[in-house]
């Protein structure tokens, strides 16, 4: 098999389908409880296909949005700290959405961390992977890692330090588990060298690792780095 | 949300050391520490219910923010005495705090 041009593998015609060679237990026991769930009418295959559309579009953009629009309007940045599910919907973020009562891990208890000059927030879910993805979208892999997930409580300095961030001794490190319902989201400090910048522009500073406090907005910084992640087995992501 | 909380923002509380055959998500590492309450949360179901009726039938509890010094958590914590670590509980985890905290 591994020498013959046989169709399959690397000998494949453009153009011809690709087959997924293994399908993995979870995605057939995804798949069997879905059919289970249509079945008994808990909701629909159009349903089905309209979470999926919905968690294929989202992503950190509506996180941007919220920072940069709190950050030249304080006014709502007082309303999004004070109820961030109710401000969501200024920028268009429903937390009751796709399903009308929020997703299954979602919930609707959003809450923004501010940062200031004296402290510094940072977010984790030791016991699972929860975060706010009405938000950010989908976690970054190394957040669901177990490496991630062990260490930034236990020796967040050190983690951050990893990502480049070197924090001051006099300001507080603030690790947030969220272990429960709440779901949080970081408020980063406006940078330097961002005046008069349009609330668009400073969208774009505003990146995903920004709002989980693994590092800070800059002006000349529009994206992550993408950081490889190692998973068990040694297999990268 | 009527029922009358066991604790203020403010409280000193610890987080009660016990063993459980059901779900909960009480992490190990805060077991028999002492924090402060700094946040309340609404009244929901709690995860030993939960996790066996998703309807939401179970018992309800008010919740709480609990922040704890990194230095109490860790006796070889590696970062600065001023940082600190936020985490949620039911109300059935926590009690006034004992004046030892445990290790």
């Amino acid at each position: 098999m591994s020498t013959r041009h046989d169709g399959h593998g690397h000998g494949e015609a453009p153009g011809e389908f690709q087959i997924a060679t293994k399908v993995s237990e979870f995605e057939i026991l995804e798949l069997a409880v879905r059919e289970l769930a249509i079945e008994k009418g808990l909701f629909s295959a159009e349903d089905h296909r309209k979470f999926a559309e919905w968690a294929d579009g989202i992503g950190p953009h509506g996180g941007s949005k919220l920072v940069a629009k709190a950050w030249v309007d304080p006014e709502f940045k007082q309303r999004l700290l004070a109820d961030g599910t109710k401000a969501c919907l200024e920028v268009g973020i429903d937390w009751l959405q796709p399903t009308g009562s929020g997703t299954p891990s979602d919930y609707t208890f959003f809450y923004v961390l501010e940062n200031t000059p004296k402290l510094h927030n940072v977010i984790v879910c030791t016991l699972c992977s929860c975060y706010p993805r009405p938000v950010l979208g989908m976690s970054p892999d190394w957040y669901r890692t177990p490496n991630y997930r062990r260490r930034m409580v236990r020796r967040p300095r050190e983690v951050l330090a990893e990502f480049g961030l070197h924090l001051p001794e006099d300001v507080e490190l603030r690790v947030h588990d969220s272990n429960q319902k709440s779901r949080f989201m970081v408020m980063p400090m406006r940078p330097e060298g961002t005046e008069g910048w349009s609330e668009k522009q400073l969208a774009e500073i505003v990146t995903r690792d920004t709002m989980i406090g693994v590092a800070l907005p800059a002006p000349n910084r529009k994206s992550d780095t993408k950081t490889e992640t190692l998973v068990s087995g040694g297999r990268r992501r | 949300m009527t029922a009358k909380r066991k604790f203020n923002i403010g409280d000193r509380v610890s987080v009660v050391d016990k063993t459980t055959l059901f779900h909960h998500r009480t992490q190990k590492f805060t077991r028999g520490q002492s924090g402060v309450v700094t946040e309340y949360r609404p009244e929901w179901v709690i995860p030993e219910d939960e996790a066996f009726d998703p309807a939401g039938n179970g018992r309800k509890e008010p919740f709480y923010i609990v922040r704890f010094k990194q230095d109490d958590l860790w006796p070889d914590y590696t970062g600065h005495h001023i940082d600190t670590l936020e985490t949620e509980f039911s109300e059935s985890w926590l009690e006034p705090a004992t004046s030892k905290g445990k290790r």
